[in-house]
């Protein structure tokens, strides 16, 4: 149980408090039956039926009273649950009155632990006018308001592109790894298939897509490169190549020639309208042949 | 072989011409590979007596044959299923290659053989006396082909379009009979329809003009009708047929191009170039491309990249790349020029006999390098040419000469005129595949140095003349005979180029066309300085294998101080020594530029030069106007002065090879400023890169600085600030790109002094692998990084083995642990981010065996066998053969070469098929000379099995098998077989035929003729009985009286004689000949054709002839044979009895 490594929480000390209280009822209504002595197992056995009813009653005292749309249950609600129970209440007052009952001490009651006031950070701000008053109040500012921070972005290239290195090369490992651990793998050593496992070579059924076409991380480069001379300012993993000046002039070319590239494929479009080729044209219809 | 010298007309070596053929294809079943459909030829018979028809026709199955609508009887034999029968214990090569040459001439349409021969029915004949068209109509079908036509079935859910299944024509040379009953010449040209009914989502592609498309009644199929009007060989006529993108181009719009399913962006890409190409051609050419339209389609599991047929070309898929891929576009677009050089000359114009093909292949290469030359530069052009030459030079030095135009006199056969061969050179089809490549690189080599002896205009005004000659003859619809102006012949393109030249090349033609082997010169000299006289001295050898003598001029350019001087030379017979006198005097003058050859003047520091002499360099032949190879011996600083200031990069690079050999500072100095130069041809500096490791490595000891190129990188491609961090990648610039990816393959091969890679060269490569950032490149770094791993790989050094432990993780040197975790996750990642084709799987395939190899990591080809399967992209599959190849070597395992030659049997893919039967030849894992225990009985019977009927559907697989049965075994009997012991004994009894083994398969492969037209009749039934079903079984005896006699007399004749010539003849007994042929002479009396008979008697005759000059050639062969045996022992204690036969021969002689 993970109680008892902590058992200094507030609801703990509770939780044991109430277990021992009703630990001693039951040891005293064992006594009252007549009972010298019980055998640890039987007292808690005994302790885990009673909690059990006390809670039934409780848990089914609310749910009556929440289907009345109340949240404080009455003793209606009680006698109700009772009853449903099995329980004829009708001997409850005798019982209540019984002369050898023993009575015990209630449970000390120890101080309700203060809350700690919330922190408040700077002032709640009042409701605008178009909010009604019943409303909660503002959450303290620091919950909301954003304070931007500018830190200064690490300037030095060097360190820029060791950490570049070492965070995608570590990615790169940590992925293989698990596409090694959770797949087939083939080995170099025969005594050894976990220091270099090799990913399992599995064949294609058509392996020439893979092979020719580019993957879709060299799409999304195309991508980047493309658009990455526009907005370079929200990119902040673009920022440090940028620094370095010998890799901002080719850069434009390659827009300029991308989109020489796209304007030239769409004036090809519009032409291919026109274009009279055999293999364009539509199929005809089997002509129905007369029989010799 | 038909073709008369000097005949200027086209002589059709059939009694018949055809005009038109159609094909009709009705079926197309790709879940079980079939093909269904008809053909219809329309033959015009030249002579009266024409009864029977042979057509070319190979694993098809024919259901029926009518000849103008009556029934025919027909014949179905091919030698070339089973070239030896297989009870035959004859196992020499020579016996093989003789027997394989007279199986093809025995259906070679060049000699009006072929292997379906259709009876003329009788009805006919008054009709075929008056020389009336017959209309010669065959159904057939095809089942599993599996040559001819390729079919791609990916194994997966969906209907076969959405599969990306398709089908496509392939083959060596003429192979359209793979695939439909047909004349597979390249002479004979005729117009065609065709016809393919296919699944509504597929696109049949064809040749010709796309007519029209039309549905089936069931709105299912659609039938696409092609007509082409322009006369075309059958060999030229292909197909694909499959779920094709459809791309106009948009800059022609008669060009089309097809690719599979997805691949529309890449083929967008790829094409887009191609009307360059088109418009260079036809410039040059000043000629419109011949036919109305060109498709190019784009397939998978490619027979070869690029097949170029009649106005359409069929290319492998894997030529197709994106824009962001570098390295593959130039070869692609090499590929693209290639296919439309051979639209020209090879499609359209057509060959006329075999020994002709040198002009069309030649012509074709060369306008391709007219093109190179435009399109990459005069540089790079150059560099191919001596690339060319090299590997020409050294093939021929090899295997004893290229012949590009072999004469084949009639009756001498026997003087082979490639007699160093293991195969004939008399067919395409028994040509080895790295021959035939070489025939061509010869071919346009040898064009080039016709254009050098009468200039280019003149060579495209022959290439134009021969080009409208044909395309006049073309448009002549009815006017059949006109056809033969299409075709060209050796002696025709020279006519025509002495009629526009007026300049005699004969001399040029005898000495590179009618003759083999290459010139290898030495060259020394000495300087006079009383006479100022450059003394040069050429010697050539011309006695070692393909080597042949040159007489006649020889350029040869010097650089002196005052300039650059050409001289000629006169080679002579015995003129060995040349003087060349000097123009410049030894003072040189201060301060003063020296002019170069192409004018330019330039500072040089003269400091190293010989004080007393002018010479700066010395070139002998620098225009590559012979086809030699040159060794030239100058000191040091000439060849470094030539590596700084000779403008032409042949002489760089010849510079640079030189200066291997003197490993001084001063080498190292020109090279490294080689490297540094921008202005200087990038395959030059690529090359002194690894140049100037080697030098590093002679001088370890005294080599001081960085390791070699570290800092040259680090200057070029780091960054400035913090030097041990390369730049992020841009590839803008391909010159620096390709340095930057050859540099540090070039530096892992630096060795210190303990002989292993320094430590900083490898770390410097592992930080270029973990600082590699591609992210703002627009070009893929896919070749960068597989070059960097095969930098790690070359870093690789043997492992220092203790007492021959086992390899384990635990004894693993740190540095190859590194490597190791790279090529790991390399290998890894690629499953995950596939590259382009796959070039990084590919080095670390490459690598993990460089490391077993070199005992870092136990020796295994599981991994490897694993990437080889089907399924894997071919250039993976093909590192991954490689390294299986090598570990059979290495570990001579038999095993392993059992799973190579079965995968060359059952792999579906022809061109793995092929490649594993080349490497196992490039890297045997033993040789004829070696013991090995993989060399057993089994195994040559398993590879004479291979060749002898394994790969009968495939050309040029079966040449491989011919290559590495020769690479295994050599020409004569494989020393581990024991030796024929049974057919030594008969010998012994009777003296004449004593020994030789050869003896026999000669005389049965000039008789193969013979027999085939006659004695084989029976011997077809037998074939049709394993090939036809007994429908046709019927038909044969419904066959006219003497065909049913030849089947009685078949019969009685098992009987009599339970074994199959081929055994008998194997058995090697001489007077078994008579015995069989006197049925033979009785079976031509029977036979009604007179005409046939006089063939035979005429054969027979031509065989005792023949038999004759054979002995004269045993004698010596025998000598040969005997040599060799004596070299084994083994052979001897084999079979004693043998080992006295073996001497016998002496005796006879």
């Amino acid at each position: 149980r993970s109680g008892s490594k902590h058992a200094t929480t507030p609801a703990d000390n509770y939780y044991l408090a109430r277990r021992r209280t009703l630990q001693v009822v039951v040891s005293s209504l064992l006594t009252e039956a007549g009972f010298e002595s019980a055998e640890k197992a039987a007292v808690e056995t005994l302790t885990e039926m009673l909690q059990s009813y006390i809670s039934e009653i409780g848990r089914s005292a609310k749910s009556y009273c929440e289907h009345t749309a109340r949240t404080q249950p009455t003793l209606s609600d009680i006698v109700v649950t009772l009853v449903e129970m099995g329980f004829n209440v009708e001997t409850l007052p005798a019982y209540a009155k019984r002369s050898q009952r023993m009575v015990i001490t209630a449970p000390p009651v120890t101080n309700q632990p203060v809350t700690p006031k919330a922190l408040t950070a700077g002032q709640n701000k009042p409701h605008p006018s178009h909010i009604p008053g019943h409303f909660p109040e503002f959450p303290d500012p620091h919950t909301y308001i954003k304070t931007p921070t500018y830190r200064e972005p690490v300037s030095d290239y060097q360190v820029l592109r060791e950490k570049a290195a070492s965070q995608r090369r570590d990615v790169e490992r940590a992925l293989t790894r698990f596409m090694a651990k959770t797949g087939e793998t083939q080995s170099l050593f025969k005594d050894d298939v976990s220091t270099f496992p090799l990913i399992a070579a599995r064949p294609f059924t058509v392996p020439y897509l893979t092979a020719l076409l580019p993957s879709e991380l060299e799409m999304q480069q195309m991508e980047e490169t493309d658009s990455s001379e526009q907005d370079d300012q929200t990119d902040t993993e673009n920022l440090p190549l940028h620094m370095s000046t010998d890799d901002s002039g080719p850069e434009k070319e390659n827009t300029s020639v991308l989109q020489q590239n796209t304007s030239l494929s769409g004036s090809r479009n519009g032409e291919e309208n026109m274009i009279d080729n055999p293999y364009l044209r539509p199929v005809k219809k089997p002509k129905i042949r007369r029989k010799k | 072989m038909n073709r008369k010298k000097g005949d200027k007309g086209f002589e059709s070596p059939r009694p018949y011409k055809l005009t038109h053929q159609v094909v009709c294809i009705n079926n197309i079943n790709f879940q079980r590979k079939s093909v269904v459909g008809y053909v219809e030829l329309t033959i015009f018979p030249t002579v009266a007596n024409l009864n029977r028809i042979k057509l070319n026709s190979k694993q098809c199955r024919i259901y029926r044959v009518r000849v103008n609508d009556l029934e025919a009887a027909f014949i179905y034999n091919d030698p070339t299923l089973e070239v030896c029968h297989h009870e035959s214990k004859q196992r020499n090569l020579n016996y093989f290659s003789n027997a394989y040459a007279a199986a093809v001439s025995a259906v070679d349409p060049d000699a009006g053989n072929g292997e379906l021969c259709i009876k003329v029915p009788s009805e006919l004949w008054k009709h075929v006396d008056e020389l009336k068209v017959l209309k010669v109509h065959i159904n057939f079908s095809l089942d599993q082909p599996k040559g001819g036509l390729h079919f791609v079935v990916p194994n997966m859910e969906g209907s076969m379009a959405e599969r990306g299944a398709h089908v496509f024509s392939c083959g060596y040379q003429n192979s359209t009979r793979f695939w439909f009953p047909c004349v597979d010449s390249y002479s004979e040209l005729c117009t065609w329809k065709l016809e393919y009914t296919v699944d509504a989502a597929m696109v049949a592609v064809s040749n010709g003009d796309l007519v029209e498309t039309v549905y089936t009644h069931d709105m299912r199929k659609k039938t696409f009708h092609y007509m082409l009007t322009i006369p075309t060989a059958a060999s030229n006529i292909s197909l694909a047929i499959g779920p094709f993108e459809i791309l106009v181009d948009p800059y022609m719009h008669e060009v089309t191009h097809f690719c599979l399913p997805q691949l529309l962006p890449l083929l967008k890409h790829t094409t887009s170039y191609l009307h360059e190409v088109f418009e260079f051609y036809e410039e040059i050419l000043t000629c419109r491309y011949p036919y109305s339209c060109f498709k190019t389609v784009f397939i998978d599991e490619a027979y070869v990249e690029v097949a170029a047929y009649a106005s359409m070309s069929i290319f492998s898929t894997n030529l197709l790349h994106s824009a962001m891929i570098i390295d593959e576009t130039p070869l692609t677009r090499r590929c693209l020029a290639q296919a439309l050089a051979q639209q020209f000359f090879g499609c359209f114009i057509s060959r006329m006999s075999w020994s002709d093909e040198w002009v069309l292949k030649g012509i074709s290469g060369y306008i391709y390098g007219l093109w190179m030359k435009k399109t990459f530069g005069v540089n790079e052009y150059r560099h191919w040419i001596k690339q060319e030459l090299d590997q020409i030079v050294a093939y021929e030095l090899k295997t004893g000469g290229v012949l590009l135009h072999p004469i084949f006199g009639g009756g001498k056969e026997k003087d082979n005129p490639a007699s160093h061969l293991h195969f004939s050179i008399k067919h395409p089809h028994t040509l080895s595949w790295e021959y035939y490549t070489m025939f061509q690189c010869k071919a346009h080599l040898v064009m080039r140095l016709i254009e050098n002896r009468i200039s280019m205009e003149f060579m495209l005004q022959v290439f134009n003349k021969l080009l409208s000659l044909a395309s006049t003859a073309s448009s002549q619809k009815f006017q059949s005979h006109m056809w033969s102006q299409m075709l060209v012949s050796t002696s025709g393109f020279l006519k025509s180029i002495s009629n526009v030249s007026g300049k005699d090349i004969q001399p040029l033609i005898k000495q590179w066309v009618d003759q083999s082997g290459v010139v290898k010169f030495y060259g020394s000299f000495a300087f006079n300085r009383k006479r100022n006289v450059l003394e040069l001295e050429i010697k050539q050898d011309y006695t070692s294998p393909g080597t042949q003598k040159y007489v006649g001029p020889l350029k040869v350019t010097v650089q002196e101080l005052d300039g650059s001087f050409n001289h000629t030379l006169q080679i002579e017979e015995n003129s060995l020594k040349h003087d060349i006198p000097c123009h410049s005097k030894s003072r040189r003058n201060k301060k003063k530029k020296i002019p170069l050859m192409n004018g330019e003047e330039v500072d040089m520091d003269l400091s190293a030069m010989d004080a007393d002499s002018p010479l700066l360099w010395i070139r002998i032949d620098p225009d590559m106007s012979v086809l030699r190879k040159v060794e030239f011996e100058q000191s040091d600083f000439m060849w470094q002065y030539q590596l700084r200031y000779e403008r032409d990069v042949v002489a760089q690079e010849e510079a640079i090879l030189a200066l291997e050999k003197f490993p001084t500072p001063a080498s190292r100095l020109a090279l490294t400023d080689i490297l540094e130069q921008e202005q200087c041809f990038y395959r030059v500096r690529m090359l002194a890169c690894f140049c100037l490791a080697k030098i590093a490595n002679s001088m370890v000891s005294t080599w001081t600085g960085p390791p070699a190129m570290k800092s040259l990188f680090t200057r070029m491609f780091c960054c400035k600030t913090c030097p041990n961090i390369v730049k992020t990648n841009n590839f803008m610039n391909f010159q620096s790109y390709f340095l930057q990816k050859t540099m540090p393959v070039a530096m892992a091969l630096l060795r210190d002094v303990h002989n292993l890679c320094p430590k900083e060269v490898l770390m410097f490569i592992l930080d270029l692998i973990k600082y590699n950032d591609n992210r703002k490149n627009k070009f893929s770094d896919n070749y960068y990084r597989a070059e960097l791993i095969d930098a790690l790989a070359n870093s690789v050094t043997p492992a220092v083995s203790v007492n021959n432990e086992v390899r384990t993780l635990d004894n693993l040197n740190p540095d190859v642990r590194l490597i190791l975790e790279e090529i790991t996750r390399f290998l890894n990642m690629e499953k995950l981010l596939p590259s382009y084709r796959h070039t990084i799987t590919v080095s670390c395939l490459k690598a993990i065996r460089v490391l077993q190899k070199n005992g870092h990591v136990p020796s295994d080809p599981a991994l490897f066998k694993s990437y080889a399967e089907y399924g894997h992209f071919v250039d993976v599959r093909i590192a991954a053969l490689e390294a299986v190849v090598d570990y059979t070597k290495v570990d001579r395992s038999y095993e392993e070469l059992q799973w190579l030659l079965t995968m060359v049997q059952n792999d579906p893919v022809p061109y793995i098929r092929h490649k594993i039967l080349d490497m196992l030849t490039k890297n045997p894992p033993f040789t004829k000379n070696m013991e090995s225990p993989l060399c057993n009985e089994a195994l040559v019977d398993q590879l004479w099995k291979l060749m002898n009927s394994g790969t009968s559907h495939d050309w040029r697989l079966r040449c491989g098998a011919v290559d590495l049965y020769f690479t295994l075994f050599g020409l004569s009997r494989p020393s581990c077989l024991p030796l024929p012991e049974l057919g030594l004994v008969l010998n012994l009894k009777e003296k004449k035929a004593v020994l030789n083994p050869t003896i026999i398969p000669e005389s049965v492969a000039s008789n193969q003729e013979p027999v085939n037209t006659t004695n084989n009749h029976g011997q077809l039934v037998g074939f049709q009985n394993t090939f036809s079903n007994s429908q046709e079984e019927e038909e044969i005896d419904m066959d006219t009286v003497h065909d049913s006699q030849a089947f009685i007399y078949h019969h009685l004749n098992m009987l009599e004689r339970p074994s199959t010539p081929g055994k008998e003849q194997s058995s090697g007994e001489m007077n078994m000949h008579p015995v069989s042929a006197a049925p033979l002479s009785v079976f031509s009396k029977e036979s009604n054709s007179s005409k046939h008979s006089d063939h035979h008697h005429h054969h027979h005759h031509e065989h005792k002839k023949k038999k004759k000059k054979h002995k004269h050639k045993h004698k010596h062969k025998h000598k040969h044979d005997n040599k060799e045996k004596e070299k084994d022992p083994f052979a001897f204690s084999n079979s004693p009895a043998s080992a006295r036969s073996i001497r016998s021969p002496s005796l006879s002689d």
